[in-house]
């Protein structure tokens, strides 16, 4: 499921947890449940930034 | 009858024909101005229509080649500028106008169609913002609607790749001016929808003249804009008039580099800022075990001075204890007193033969043995007498010695508290006496203080 993440949605999602961990608010099984989620998300936001292929395709009009 | 002078040998038809072609050449580059009748489209792509100004008329032809790079299309009825030259067909004897640019005649009017086609576009809704697409964040990959040609193409090229390192890009090849512009273009977008190839149009252009620009403001191109499914983002150039096309496009740029900011972000600036979150991740976890390393070790410190005192406090009073006991076992006090009365034992015989000694040798001196001896008699006598004189006060002083001589004590039945004064009794209270032989018990009947 958060494999299917945007770019921008899995860094919400990492900012969303890094604030979470920030409050202090978490238990400690909570907090390295966190970090664990923090990591993915961290992890799919640098595979979606390489996952564009550098390349330049011309699709012609085809002619009638 | 031909005259001599005119007899000479006849033109043929052909020659006739390019005779007049050579004539005609100076008539070339020339604008000539009329209103457009029968618009036909011939096989071969060519259009023939009628150029008149209401007393004569021409025909005219455009090719193929050329009608795709006018600004637009004649349009029967309408009034158009059109440049070209003349030229006299062999073939079918026929003289036209051979058109290679057509130019509007009348802007005021054509600006007054394309204002009402934007009260149109608006009535419907066409340009409110809330109708806009929201550009993806980070494209995979950018449809480019443009010229193949040119440095728009390069400088969006440049600009994408530069902020976005691997980013993809497809490029839909499109006239962006002339008569076949408007359904190039709609065409194109189309098409990028169909092959969804793409996540995001760009639409650009070098800018350009109200006329160059006139693809941009055709309903063809602003409706194609509008059914579109993926966002689209026009950079036309810096032209006088927002173009139709700005209007209905999901975001508006001009330049080819504007164009590349707006829909590709820095790749750098990604990369730092999920390095800083990194960097927050890794400080929160450290922090957190860190926090609660100190938190364990606090507790444990706690634990620790715990048992200590638990541990401590009941050791030191059973030591304390044990030294009291010691102090007041009777084992204890005999053996401190054994120990005195020993030392005081071998201090006497010290001093008694110390004494014997100085006595002996000054005996020998004076020859008193018999002085020496009743002395030592005495003395003994002496501490014979005041041994038994202390040991009758001791037995005088003794309760049971008071008590024998007549003398009673009386005790509180109860608490056993020796009654020194009547005050301290009262009438009915149970007391025992003790006498210097037995004891008695009573109750006090009167009391006078």
């Amino acid at each position: 499921m958060s494999e299917e993440l945007t770019y921008e949605q899995a860094l919400d999602k990492l900012e969303e947890t890094l604030k979470r961990m920030e409050s202090d608010k978490l238990s400690l099984d909570d907090a390295v449940k966190a970090a664990e989620d923090a990591q993915r998300y961290f992890r799919i936001c640098v595979q979606r930034l390489e996952e564009a292929r550098k390349k330049i395709e011309v699709r012609p009009e085809p002619t009638e | 009858m031909l005259k001599p002078e005119e007899a000479q040998r006849p033109y043929t038809v052909t020659e006739l024909a390019n005779e007049i072609r050579r004539e005609l050449r100076p008539l070339t580059a020339l604008l000539v101005k009329g209103e457009v009748s029968g618009m036909k489209r011939g096989a071969a792509g060519h259009y023939n229509f009628s150029i008149q100004d209401g007393y004569s008329r021409l025909d005219a032809v455009l090719f193929a080649d050329d009608s795709r790079r006018v600004t637009t299309l004649p349009e029967d009825g309408q009034v158009f500028i059109f440049r070209g030259r003349v030229d006299f067909f062999a073939k079918t004897g026929k003289l036209s106008f051979i058109v290679d640019q057509v130019e509007f005649d009348d802007i005021g009017k054509l600006r007054a169609r394309l204002e009402e086609l934007k009260r149109r576009l608006e009535m419907e809704g066409a340009f409110d913002p809330k109708r806009k697409r929201r550009l993806p964040f980070l494209p995979q990959t950018i449809a480019l609607l443009t010229s193949p040609t040119g440095a728009v193409i390069n400088d969006l090229q440049e600009t994408i790749w530069d902020r976005y390192p691997n980013m993809g890009i497809v490029v839909y090849p499109v006239q962006v001016q002339g008569a076949g512009a408007p359904m190039s273009i709609a065409r194109a977008l189309r098409r990028c929808n169909q092959e969804g190839a793409a996540d995001v149009i760009v639409l650009a252009r070098g800018g350009g003249s109200f006329e160059e620009m006139y693809a941009f403001n055709t309903e063809l191109v602003a409706r194609a804009i509008l059914d579109s499914k993926l966002p689209v983002v026009t950079a036309l150039g810096h032209t006088s008039d927002r173009t139709v096309a700005d209007l209905v496009g999901d975001a508006e740029c001009r330049t080819p580099t504007e164009a590349g900011a707006r829909v590709v972000p820095k790749k750098a600036d990604l990369l730092t800022s999920l390095r800083e979150r990194r960097r927050r991740l890794d400080r929160e976890v450290e922090r957190r075990f860190s926090q609660e390393g100190d938190r364990l070790a606090s507790l444990r410190m706690r634990v620790v001075r715990l048992l200590t005192t638990v541990v401590q406090r009941p050791a030191d009073r059973l030591a304390r204890a044990k030294a009291d006991l010691a102090k007041l076992s009777p084992v204890h006090q005999i053996e401190r007193r054994e120990l005195a009365l020993r030392e005081q034992q071998r201090r006497l015989h010290a001093a008694v033969t110390l004494k014997i000694q100085a006595s002996r040798s000054r005996l020998a001196a004076t020859g008193g043995v018999e002085r020496i001896e009743r002395a030592i008699a005495n003395r003994l006598a002496e501490s014979v007498r005041k041994l038994e004189s202390q040991r009758q006060r001791l037995v005088a002083l003794s309760p049971e010695s008071v008590l024998t001589r007549g003398y009673s004590i009386t005790r509180d039945a109860v608490s056993g508290a020796i009654l020194r004064s009547a005050a301290e009794t009262a009438v009915e209270q149970r007391v025992t006496i003790q006498l210097g032989s037995g004891r008695l018990a009573g109750r006090i009947e009167e009391v006078s203080p």
